[in-house]
């Protein structure tokens, strides 16, 4: 049991640490794009909670994180708070705003829960983070600029301490990480993944739904939310565009295709969508064999689109979960593990 | 001292009254029975009891707690353990994390420490994790611990939703349907668990079941629902022979066919074999479950597969309709290879195959679950023959099938077989959730069947009424066919039967066990189907028969006349 504590945290400390360095050397556009990643990632794993261990449907993950981040621009542009404890207060408004949104979950579930998240998504998209009304809250038009934050201290600046603001993200990340695979195979863990099988046999088994439903709408939200809380700092502003409806659209439809039940799926994803899409402008236009051609960003969407169909039908446990399946089949036939060797019928 | 009060419950969904008034006393420490015909309100009784439905009116006492608001997850605290009729395991999870969710939720555990893996919550979960292992050792499932319960076939886990209430460390037991799908020794042994649990732990049961053989054995007392209304209660035996339970649940004894069965089997020796299976062999993942199957069903012909649970019944079924792929050998339906074709063509071939877990739709209506097949049929299909079969689904067309009661979900699995004009219909555990009455009358439409030339291949737990009807039978044992032949000798053959099916089981006891139920009935084995037959009284039976040169199972019968004479 411990042994398996330990792998895990070893596990973790290697990932920190190879991908910790895979951004030196490259151009501001990729160490933005990679701190762009972990954010995303965090997103991900929000949906990795909700939906993979809960059985919940979100479509309004993106604002969650958007609120962490205007949060966050408010402390530190408004109140000049220290950066990190912006990001607990963004921290705390998310997780607020996810226990809220969970009382609807309460009673609903499946395609009628989608649409109201999305309606969620939909009012803060166009009356928070864009009205007049909520100028205090958002900083205006032009949002909170966030130049000169201070961090334990030490001055973060946006445009020069991008990759300072990527290791602090990248360690938080690989902290939550590992909270989550240990929380799956916990006593609370299984509670959670048991709302998912059948709510019915929960409660009847002593499972207070009510408490457990809106304690991980909330979890999830701050995790969203503290991805989006280092938005500012990562990107010197904030504005509704990245948080906006599609943003969480993406989500959902980035974290089925990932394999929406593991971890590690959430990380791959949050590359997947921070840095695919600045490739594809980066390099999606030139010629070819004396053709010109431009392969914007639209084209990312489609992609999305084409991949997660075809992953429903290759792949139903996501890209992650089928490759984790293959080396576990591979493993057992090889004989070094013993597998689930149990008569069935 | 009564420990659960339930006073005037009344549940109304929409126009019909699911219970009118019921109100019942149970005793600590009593084994109390709840019987009724299919959608009489039992389940709803339960659902009420445990706190899933709010009832229209009434109320709950339990012990000297008003529970008639309560939330379900409060009731289970207070000691109120349940199972379910559909199956309600957490089916990604491990049989062992089954056990375990009950047992931590009830005690502190605090998330937070749970996710940090804190020294607290470690130690909780070894004791949690031991004590999960314990249960499962006492109720034989200890090898089970780590599969995924979703994986179990459906008689295993009906035993481990048992395993997971009893984890709950009870006071009340409320048990929906425990015996459904299982074989008369595993009955035995249930209701063996059931005092021994009692004895131990007391627990007080409530338990509904449609296999009277069970209801009698284990309970003090027994209720009798009827269209949600108390119908009579009463001991056990008084109950039995109560001209009003007979009318509406019980039935009358039907009569045993005999000869003609021969005739009808005879008469089709000649004709092709509609279904022809041979040497085949499926499983799962990397597990052989069944292997070397060679079986045949003539058109017109009823063949019934028996033998124990896990003997691999169901897995041939599966492999039979493509909905899993053989991994060897060859399955030919109308003079056509259809080995691992895929399902929906073997369909449309005319063979029909109707799943342990029935198969259906749960958000469509009885109504349009009907028309669905017409659909595919490509013709419109007149659905009211389904309706005159079952009258019951008539007034329930309209009601969506997962709310409809567990019995009347596998008459919608009949009625949807029937209409589809099928030449072979295979049936998976057929009488499993129907009250005897609708039994009788199933083994009637069998026979209707054999009459307009349909194939019928079905595996059935009560090995006596499958055989009254079956014209063949072929016996599963570990996976393959250990002895095949005509019903009758195998009826009359009863070694053969016990020998290779019931394994070690003594024979009087799983003969009386077969029993009650719209089943066939030998009165005098049902006096003594609490007594188990010790080895050596089963060895001398055995011994004599030899000795005499007839089956074993006609000396039992011929001694058992003797005693009763005394
Ligand atoms: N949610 C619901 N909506 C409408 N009708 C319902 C609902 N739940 C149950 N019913 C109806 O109430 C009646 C009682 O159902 P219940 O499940 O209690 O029957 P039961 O006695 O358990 O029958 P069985 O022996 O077949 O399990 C049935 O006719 C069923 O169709
Ligand atoms: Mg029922």
């Amino acid at each position: 049991m411990t042994s398996r504590l330990m792998f895990r945290v070893l596990a973790a400390l290697v990932a920190f640490t190879v991908l910790a360095r895979i951004p030196v050397g490259f151009d501001v556009g990729f160490k933005f794009d990679s701190a762009l990643a972990v954010i995303w990632a965090f997103g991900l794993l929000s949906l990795v909670l909700l939906t993979g261990y809960v059985g919940q449907i979100s479509l309004c993950q993106a604002t969650f994180a958007g609120v962490g981040a205007y949060a966050t621009g408010l402390m530190v542009a408004g109140f000049h708070t220290d950066y990190l404890v912006a990001v607990g207060v963004g921290v705390a408004a998310a997780f607020t705003l996810g226990v809220i949104v969970g009382i609807p979950a309460l009673r609903l579930r499946g395609i009628t829960l989608a649409i109201v998240t999305l309606g969620i998504a939909l009012v803060f998209d166009r009356y928070v983070f864009q009205d007049h009304a909520f100028e205090w809250f958002t900083g205006g038009t032009a949002g909170w600029r966030v130049d000169r934050a201070t961090m334990f201290g030490l001055q973060m600046d946006s445009s020069k301490h991008l990759m300072s603001a990527y290791i602090v993200l990248l360690a938080l990340f690989c902290v939550v990480a590992l909270l989550m695979v240990n929380l799956h195979d916990s006593g609370a863990g299984r509670r959670l993944r048991a709302i998912r099988d059948s709510e019915l046999s929960a409660a009847t088994m002593g499972v207070n739904l009510t408490r457990y439903k809106l304690l991980a709408f909330g979890m999830s939200a701050a995790i969203a939310g503290l991805g989006g809380s280092f938005y500012p700092l990562v990107a010197g502003s904030v504005s509704p565009q990245p948080f906006w409806l599609f943003t969480s659209l993406q989500f959902a439809a980035i974290a089925v295709l990932m394999g929406v039940r593991y971890v590690p799926a959430a990380a791959l994803g949050g590359v997947f969508m921070a840095v695919v899409p600045d490739v594809l402008t980066r390099f999606g236009h030139g010629t070819f064999m004396g053709h010109a051609y431009e392969i914007s960003y639209d084209w990312f969407q489609i992609a999305v689109g084409v991949l997660l169909i075809v992953q429903l039908i290759a792949l139903p446990d996501g890209v992650w979960g089928d490759l984790r399946a293959r080396v576990r089949h591979a493993r057992s036939a090889a004989g070094a593990i013993g597998g689930r060797k149990v008569k069935v019928a | 001292m009564t420990m659960l009060r339930v006073r005037d419950m009344t549940v109304r969904f929409g126009g019909i009254v699911a219970l009118d008034g019921v109100s019942l006393d149970l005793n600590r420490g009593e084994i109390l029975g709840m019987i009724g015909p299919n959608g009489a309100g039992k389940t709803t009784l339960f659902n009420c009891i445990s706190g899933v439905i709010r009832p229209d009116h009434g109320s709950i006492l339990f012990e000297t707690n008003d529970l008639t608001y309560a939330p379900p997850h409060r009731r289970a605290q207070l000691g109120i353990a349940r199972t379910f009729q559909n199956l309600q395991l957490w089916g990604s999870m491990t049989v062992q994390e089954n056990l375990m969710v009950p047992m931590d939720a009830l005690g502190r555990r605090n998330t937070f420490s749970d996710a940090l893996y804190l020294p607290f919550s470690a130690y909780a979960e070894r004791a949690s994790s031991e004590r999960a292992r314990a249960i499962l050792h006492v109720l034989d499932l200890g090898r089970y611990a780590r599969t995924l319960a979703g994986d179990l076939p459906a008689g295993i886990q009906r035993r481990v939703e048992i395993a997971r209430a009893l984890a709950m460390r009870p006071k009340l037991l409320l048990l929906d349907e425990p015996a459904a799908g299982l074989d008369a020794q595993e009955t035995a042994h249930l209701a063996e668990l059931l005092h021994a649990v009692r004895e131990r732990f007391h627990v007080s049961m409530l338990l509904v079941d449609h296999d009277m053989s069970l209801v009698m054995r284990v309970c003090d007392f027994v209720y009798v629902l009827d269209f949600g209304k108390l119908l009579a209660r009463g001991r056990p035996a008084a109950i039995r022979n109560d001209p009003k339970v007979v009318a509406a649940y019980l039935g009358e004894e039907s009569k045993k066919l005999t000869g003609d069965v021969m005739t009808v089997a005879a008469a089709r020796k000649e004709e092709p074999p509609l279904l022809e299976v041979d040497r085949l062999a499926a499983g799962y993942g990397g597990l052989e479950v069944i292997r070397d199957v060679t079986l045949s069903v003539r058109p017109g012909e009823v063949v019934a597969c028996i033998g124990a649970n896990g003997a691999g019944k169901t897995t041939t079924l599966r492999a039979i309709s493509g909905m899993i792929h053989p991994r060897a050998g060859h399955v030919v339906f109308a003079g056509r290879d259809v080995t691992g074709s895929p399902a929906e063509r073997i369909t449309k071939l005319g063979l029909v195959h109707i799943p342990e877990g029935r198969g259906l739709f749960p958000t469509i209506s009885v109504e349009d679950t009907l028309r669905l097949v017409s659909n595919s049929a490509g013709h419109e299909v007149d659905i009211a023959p389904a309706f005159q079969l079952f009258p019951r689904l008539r007034e329930r067309r309209r009601q969506l099938v997962g709310t409809l009661s567990g019995g009347e979900q596998q008459m919608v699995a009949l009625a949807r077989a029937i209409l589809s004009e099928p030449r072979l219909v295979m049936i998976d555990e057929m009488s499993q959730g129907l009250a005897p009455t609708v039994v009788r009358q199933l083994f009637e439409i069998v026979r209707v069947f054999r009459e307009q030339g349909i194939a019928v291949l079905l595996v059935e737990q009560f090995v006596e009424s499958a055989l009254d009807v079956a014209d063949r039978a072929y016996v599963f044992e570990h996976g393959t066919i250990a002895l095949s032949g005509p019903a009758v000798e195998l009826r009359s053959d009863r070694t053969l039967v016990t020998g290779s099916y019931l394994g070690t089981a003594a024979d009087a006891s799983t003969i009386a066990a077969a029993n009650g139920n719209g089943h066939h009935i030998d009165p005098a084995l049902m006096e003594v189907m609490s007594v188990r037959v010790p080895a050596k009284v089963k060895r001398a039976l055995e011994q004599r028969a030899e000795n005499e040169g007839r089956p074993a199972g006609a000396v039992v019968v011929e001694l058992l006349g003797k005693v009763d004479d005394q």
